[in-house]
């Protein structure tokens, strides 16, 4: 946390101190409450955040909260580690949330996920068991605008980017995923061999 | 996981306790609650805990239980263990009487006791228990005093009933002025509670629990328990989670909305879509609105705006109207509008009022989406289960507010099993709102840049199959659709000149070199771009491997069949690709949809990129696919399948149940379609002679030659091979004239019986309405029942009346076949139809076309001389006949005449594409409820529990009778022990349950309607008032009516353990005998050897039988018996009935060999056993004898309820009858030739149906196949026609002639048989010349 101002090395005091700790249960904790506090006053009254807050977070917060974890994670847990999974599933959040052991395999007939119960059934000790990128938690309670806004936050644009998937060209809503929409648009090459 | 408790769910109200930690010196207070739905839980749970926290006077121990829990007896034990020592009870929203019922006597015990009795809107029952102090509401409904008079109005638990109650709570405090001071004191303090209940926040009910305590709790008299005032909310409103406050005006809110900071630029676009969103009230106050939360954000995200509007009542058609339609210029001011309440749109979980919603969604007038979040189950639940939504979920929250006009049951919300919270399921979500954009989008869109994906079917796969559709001659149907959507502005590039090109255009690959199979392909797509498009590819491999796989496929890439023209593109849907293959046939459960199938979607949504995709006619395979009942996950493959895409879909009027599980499990907009206009079926060749012969013997019988005629008679009735159906005595015999008379007047009857049969004729042509000549057979049907509730003899009955008899009496002696009897009823028969022309011609110009039916009538009942009918009939017998009643008949055919011919077909798609509401109707036969007129609407069943109706039950009662009594004819006197029967959706549905019915009058009980006349229970009828031993049953419920009815089969099966524990003698008890003698074979209870509801596997739908028959795909008929075993011996379980359908067949095996008479219901006149395949395909009559010890052959009948004078006949008379009026029958087969190419198929389609018939029942006459070979094959004429216009259509008529001989189903000379294949070689010959 080098780069960070000396008033902002102090609300990411506690969350050094449990992670520090290996602390990773009340780490999680202090992460979604910070997350909630970067984004304004208005996502502190409110309890959480609203998707299209996150564009108003600094690429600094987000990175110290990131750089945190990494450091204290061997580099396996973090929002920027999350982000690599992500686009590796193309962006798909069942896919991603299935790899990060958020959501388990139910033993039904067909192949089904479900949301691990908080907190009982998720991982709070990291070792060679504990998935790549399972903390911290964004859940899906509210669904995945918020966690897609995180993990599109220009804290984490990389030279790789377009090294994912194309765009959904239906999530044009979304501002910081526009650049790549036009990129992933124009990949797709569609057949124009029509038969008749 | 799932256990035997008698409930779908297994949550535990455990999770609401909270039991405060023993504190010395201070009271503990005891606080029972009872909800509907979860969401006052965590509020609730957070008030008591932080209260226990923070307070000094008391500990609060708090239990909380939802209402459908108490359906379980542990837990309605808990529960009344718990109010033993509790202070306060709390009730809200206890709606379902028999559960009403519990709760009241539960508390009634306790309600001297208790301190504070407090229910807030529920049914009456439940609110007389209200008391605070001298506070009461016991007198509720019939105290004079002021504060009562509020409830006065709609006080029976209705929606009203709740929204007096909000306005009580506004009123209040005007109204309290005039109460004594003590009195007023404690009803100031009810109206608080509910000011505090209904602000829902833990800080309020916080509050709310001090005051109570303070005020009430004995051991708390004299501590001084400070409480805030309530914080009020709005009552309705606009909630944005972002917005500082709640708006009541939509201005202000758009005021807010634009300054917003946050959000994207697609979101301040002027042009954005707007959806509408319906939110409770309850769940915002509460802070239980995760879910909403996450519907918001995501579609904000992806550039709609939102309204999102909130009510606290159970009526939200005022607000839907003051909040999304502009007051001014009355547009709507969203695109479309998603409930997330689940709830119809006026009554929620009380009393519906259906009209007054269409009224409110018509003013609306965009697409209205009813979404569901769970409320019985929890997320776990719903994903374990292959039922998918909770069977009362799905009555409460996906039938009922179909009947408005809603579409897309999605599942949206799961719900925590601990906090009993909502969260989102965020792939539904998303799903969700991306298909309510795209519907919103269809409002926004020009219809030059609108793209529609047509779909036709093509069953079985073949191509002279391609474009199969119920009673729809589906390429005129889509070309005339596309001519007026060309003519509308719509870009339909390269339309050609008519119909046939289309059909050629489509069918042939004009690419291949030479003859091909395929049809034209419109798009190759590589595996790889298939796989990219398609993410639940990988899914289908199970089933078929990698893909392309074989089906659909180059070997290389996924072929899309069809063609495009301009903006439309008109495609083929795959098949399901297992019909050839008798092994996966006869798997349990059905397999996974192919890869070729997939492909078409992910082109339809990703390539072609259609705005709209528009299934044409009834029906295609999609929503048949594997998944769950209701309520799908997203592992379910029609929501996989249908993808983004909103749907609509062309179904037949007739057929609401299989509508209804396309709109469940397609998400579809079900628009009917009119099927053709019925005619009688005439007499032809020697039956029209046999009628001339009658006629001569009426008129000369007298005469001497009599005896002659009566000879001639009987040799040309058995040439007709009548002999089967009429005891015919020897031609030489010599008769009196008493037997003369008796042998002519069965003949009659039967000739009579044949003659007045209603068939549609032709195919059905979307914007092509019949004429109203045409609709003359239909409207004399109409009029020929008798519709009390509306006041209304029918014409039969008013003729018959005029001369002295009744109705029902001529009926009963004409099917006797007293010559008189049959007489009189031709007679009445004919003055109906003239009377009903008379008045059809004087409605129609001349063109033929229906002017303005109530004015001319108007003009007409001014001056009764006039009427035509009256005209008419005083040139007849029935000259006297009363004016009155003929009037009112009139009068009423009159309407309909209008709805017939009224053209809506063609609006209603236009209103649907350009992203308005279609109004919702019933579907039905237009003849029983001509509320199914006109035609266009968006089909919907009716409300599951509302049947049997009491009418139905009454016919119910007739037809067992009837069948009963046909039995024991045949049977030496003696009563059947069980009877195996079907239960069909769309039966059920249009005659309110009669067959369901009649299982119950079967084994003896009789169904019990609770005050809202919803069935939720049985009571067993008694032996002496039965008059006659209970008769088991094997009930066989279709795939629809599994997912229809799910409550009715609970029901039944309860009913069916009941009477096997009643304590009766096993002689007078058969379901008892037979459960006695399974329970010990199979050494299991008497309630699981009682299983008698069985159906499908949750998912899968028919035996495949017809599948196997269609496709030739079977080696002999034991085949197709282990077919119908394996695929329905799933049994419905109401002890477990959270697990679904269970496999029992060794049960199913031993209930069906007892079974003496097999059994099915044809229920309207267009649908007879060889039109569908579905008939045969359910019947066990070989399987049974097979099963049988002693291998006796079943007797099998078929209820004929379709006109006025009800029938209960051998399966073989009606497969005769079935075979004269249609196969044979010129007018039929002449009438489906008219339709061309599809017409061809329709005759195959019945000659392939009646091999099936043979192949299930054996009760297929050789003559038939016999008559059919002379009338198609040996005529020349006949033949070419066939060839030419549909050659692939009667190569498998060939097939099918030569497949009946080959398995001896068709003995015939063999010349036939060498014709037959030279003919077939022939026809292959020519198929390539064509295709060359």
């Amino acid at each position: 946390a080098s780069a960070t101002t000396a008033e902002t090395a102090t609300i990411f005091d506690v969350l050094e101190n449990h992670l520090v700790n290996q602390n990773f249960r009340q780490a999680d904790e202090e992460t979604r409450r910070l997350l909630i506090q970067i984004s304004g006053e208005a996502a502190v009254k409110r309890g959480y955040v609203f998707f299209s807050e996150v564009k108003t977070i600094s690429p600094e917060d987000l990175q110290a909260i990131d750089n945190l974890w990494i450091k204290h994670s061997d580099g396996r847990f973090g929002y920027s580690v999350q982000r690599k999974i992500w686009l590796k599933v193309k962006k798909d959040f069942t896919r991603f949330f299935v790899k990060v052991e958020w959501m388990k395999l139910l033993d039904t007939e067909v192949v089904q996920y479900n949301y691990r119960a908080f907190p009982d059934e998720f991982k709070w000790e990291l070792n060679d068991e504990t998935p790549l990128g399972h903390l911290p938690l964004t859940n899906a309670l509210r669904g995945t605008q918020l966690l897609k806004c995180v993990l599109s936050h220009p804290a984490f644009a990389t030279a790789d980017d377009n090294s994912g998937e194309t765009e959904d060209e239906l999530n044009r809503g979304v501002a910081v995923a526009k650049e790549q929409a036009g990129v992933g648009a124009d990949k797709r090459v569609f057949k124009t061999n029509y038969s008749f | 996981a799932v256990s035997g408790n008698g409930l779908f769910t297994q949550t535990n109200p455990e999770v609401r306790r909270i039991v405060p930690i023993k504190r010395d010196n201070v009271p503990t207070v005891k606080i029972v609650y009872v909800v509907l739905e979860a969401q006052y839980q965590s509020s609730l749970s957070e008030a008591v805990q932080s209260l226990n926290k923070t307070s000094r006077f008391a500990s609060y121990e708090v239990v909380g239980y939802l209402v459908e829990e108490l359906r379980d007896k542990n837990t309605y034990n808990n529960f009344c263990e718990d109010l033993k020592d509790a202070n306060i009870f709390i009730g809200s929203l206890i709606f379902v009487e028999e559960l009403a019922i519990k709760v009241k006597d539960a508390v009634e015990k306790e309600r001297d006791r208790m301190d504070a009795v407090l229910v807030f809107p529920s049914m009456p029952e439940v609110m007389r228990l209200n008391k605070l102090g001298s506070f009461s509401m016991s007198q509720l409904g019939q105290s004079k005093s002021p504060f009562f008079q509020l409830f006065k109005r709609k006080k029976q638990g209705s929606a009203g009933f709740a929204d007096s109650m909000l306005k009580l709570v506004r009123t209040l405090p005007k109204v309290l002025k005039y109460l004594p001071s003590d009195k007023a004191q404690d009803a100031r303090l009810y109206i608080l509670s509910l000011q505090f209940w209904l602000g829902g926040s833990p800080d309020n009910l916080q509050n709310f629990v001090k005051m109570i305590s303070g005020s009430y709790v004995p051991a708390l008299k004299g501590v001084k328990i400070e409480y805030s005032d309530p914080v009020l909310f709005l009552d309705t409103g606009i909630w944005h989670p972002l917005a500082p406050t709640m708006y009541d005006d939509v201005k202000e809110y758009w005021n807010w909305y634009d300054t917003r900071r946050d959000t994207n630029d697609s979101l301040k676009r002027k042009d954005a879509t707007v959806v509408g969103l319906v939110l409770q009230r309850s769940h915002i106050v509460t802070g239980d609105d995760s879910h909403y939360v996450a519907v918001i954000m995501e579609l904000e995200a992806r550039g709609a705006k939102v309204v999102p509007i909130f009510a606290g009542g159970l009526d939200f058609s005022g607000p839907v109207e003051k909040y999304f339609v502009d007051p001014v210029s009355k547009q709507p001011i969203v695109n479309s509008a998603v409930s997330l309440t689940g709830f119809a749109l006026v009554g929620g979980p009380a009393r519906q009022d259906h009209p007054r919603a269409i009224e409110a969604l018509k003013k609306l007038d965009v697409p209205y989406l009813v979404a569901v979040p769970l409320v019985f189950q929890t997320t776990e639940e719903w994903l374990n289960s292959t039922l998918g939504l909770h069977p009362i979920q799905v009555a409460l929250q996906v039938a009922l507010p179909e009947l408005d006009g809603a579409m897309e049951p999605i599942v949206f919300a799961g719900r925590d099993p601990r906090t009993g919270k909502s969260h989102a399921l965020h792939k539904r979500v998303e799903q969700l709102c991306i298909r309510a954009i795209r519907w919103g989008e269809l409002k926004r869109k020009t219809k030059a840049e609108k793209k529609l994906a047509i779909t036709v079917f093509s069953f079985p796969p073949d191509k002279g199959n391609v474009g199969t559709a119920a009673y729809l001659n589906v390429f005129a149907s889509i070309f005339s659709v596309l001519r007026d959507l060309k003519r509308d502005g719509y870009n339909v590039e390269g339309l050609p000149e008519n119909a046939e090109t289309l059909i050629e255009e489509i069918i042939h690959d004009k690419e291949a070199q030479f003859s091909s199979p395929n049809l034209n392909v419109a798009y190759k797509m590589g595996v790889r771009e298939y796989q990219d498009l398609t993410p639940y590819a990988n899914a289908l491999e199970e089933n078929w491997g990698k893909p392309p796989g074989n089906l659909n496929s180059d070997g290389e890439n996924l072929l899309v069949y069809g063609k495009a023209y301009g903006n439309v593109f008109i495609g083929v849907q795959p098949t399901f690709g297992y019909e050839g293959d008798p092994m996966r046939l006869l798997f349990s459960k059905s397999a996974s949809p192919h890869h070729g199938f997939a492909a078409y979607y992910s082109y339809v949504e990703k390539i072609f990129k259609a705005d709209a995709v528009l299934h044409f006619g009834t029906h295609g395979s999609l929503e048949f696919m594997p998944g769950k009942q209701v309520g799908m996950s997203d592992a379910c493959f029609p929501d996989s399948l249908i993808g983004n895409i909103p749907n609509v879909y062309y179904y037949a009027a007739n057929n609401p149940s299989e509508a209804t599980i396309a709109k469940r499990r397609s998400y579809a907009n079900t628009i009917s379609y009119l099927t053709p206009p019925a005619e009688n079926a005439g007499l032809y060749k020697g039956l029209k002679q046999l009628s001339e012969l009658i006629s001569s013997y009426q008129s000369l019988k007298d005469t001497g030659r009599g005896p002659q005629i009566v000879s001639s008679i009987i040799s040309t009735a058995k040439q007709c091979n009548l002999d089967k159906d009429v005891d015919l005595p020897d031609e030489g015999l010599e008769l009196s004239p008493k037997d003369r008379d008796s042998v002519v007047g069965k003949v009659y009857s039967k000739i009579m019986e044949i003659e007045s049969r209603l068939l549609p004729c032709g195919l059905h042509v979307i914007g092509e309405p019949p004429s109203a000549m045409e609709a003359v057979a239909t409207l004399v049907n109409i009029a020929a029942l008798d519709r009390p509730e509306d006041e209304i003899s029918a014409l039969p009955s008013i003729l018959a009346e005029c001369v002295g008899r009744e109705i029902e009496d001529v009926y009963r002696g004409s099917d006797k076949g007293i010559l008189s009897d049959v007489e009189l009823l031709k007679e009445i028969t004919d003055a109906s139809r003239g009377a009903v022309s008379a008045f059809v011609e004087k409605t129609t110009n001349s063109k033929g076309q229906v002017v303005d039916v109530s004015d001319k009538l108007t003009s007409l009942l001014g001056f009764g001389i006039n009427e035509p009918w009256v005209e008419y009939l005083s040139n007849t017998k029935f000259y006297r006949a009363n004016r009155d009643k003929l009037r009112t008949v009139f009068g009423f055919l009159g309407e309909c005449l209008k709805l017939v011919v009224m053209d809506n077909e063609l609006g209603s798609l236009m209103q649907a594409l350009e992203g308005k509401y279609v109004e919702p109707g019933p579907g039905g036969d237009p003849i029983r409820n001509p509320k199914v007129l006109p035609t266009g609407k968006n089909i919907h069943a009716l409300d599951p529990q509302a049947i049997p109706t009491t009418a139905a039950m009454a016919s119910a009662k007739i037809v067992v009778e009837r069948l009963v009594e046909r039995q024991k004819l045949e049977n030496e006197g003696k009563y059947p022990e069980t009877i195996a029967l079907v239960l069909w959706g769309t039966d059920n549905i249009k005659t309110y349950g009669e067959s369901l019915g009649q299982v119950l009058w079967m084994i003896g009980v009789r169904p019990i309607a609770d005050t809202f006349g919803r069935v939720n229970r049985v009571e067993p009828v008694s032996l002496e008032e039965l008059g006659r031993p209970r008769i088991d049953v094997v009930v066989n419920c279709s795939g629809v009516f599994r997912d229809l009815f799910i409550n009715q089969m609970n029901l039944l099966d309860r009913a069916i353990k009941m009477v096997a524990e009643l304590d009766e003698p096993v002689e007078q008890n058969f379901v008892r005998k037979h459960a006695l003698e399974q329970a010990e074979a199979l050494g299991i209870d008497i309630r699981e050897a009682a299983t008698r509801v069985f159906s499908n596997a949750s998912g899968s739908y028919s035996a495949n039988i017809s599948l196997a028959v269609e496709n030739s795909s079977w080696n002999d008929e034991k085949q197709l018996q282990d077919m119908y075993l394996s695929r329905k011996s799933f049994a419905f379980d109401s002890d477990a009935p959270g697990a679904g359908m269970a496999e029992k067949k060794q049960v199913f095996e031993m209930a069906l060999s007892t079974a003496e008479v097999t059994f099915q219901n044809l229920d309207s006149s267009e649908i007879s056993l060889t039109d569908v395949s579905h008939y045969f395909d359910s019947d066990p009559t070989n399987l049974v004898q097979s099963l049988r010890k002693d291998k006796k052959k079943p007797s099998s009948y078929i209820a004929d309820t379709t006109t006025a004078n009800a029938q209960v006949r051998t399966l073989s008379e009606t497969v005769r009858l079935d075979a004269r009026t249609k196969l044979l029958n010129p007018k039929w087969y002449e009438g489906m030739m008219s339709s061309g190419y599809e017409g061809v198929r329709e005759i195959e389609k019945r000659l392939s149906n009646t091999v099936g018939w043979s192949a299930t029942s054996g009760q297929v006459d050789n003559w038939v196949y016999e008559e059919a070979n002379s009338t198609f094959i040996q005529d020349e004429e006949m033949l070419n026609r066939l060839m030419n216009t549909n050659p692939n259509s009667f190569r498998k008529m060939l097939q099918t002639f030569l497949e009946a001989n080959g398995r001896g189903y068709w003995d015939t000379s063999a010349e036939n048989i060498e014709k037959l294949k030279e003919l077939y070689s022939q026809v292959e010959d020519k198929i390539e010349g064509i295709d060359r």
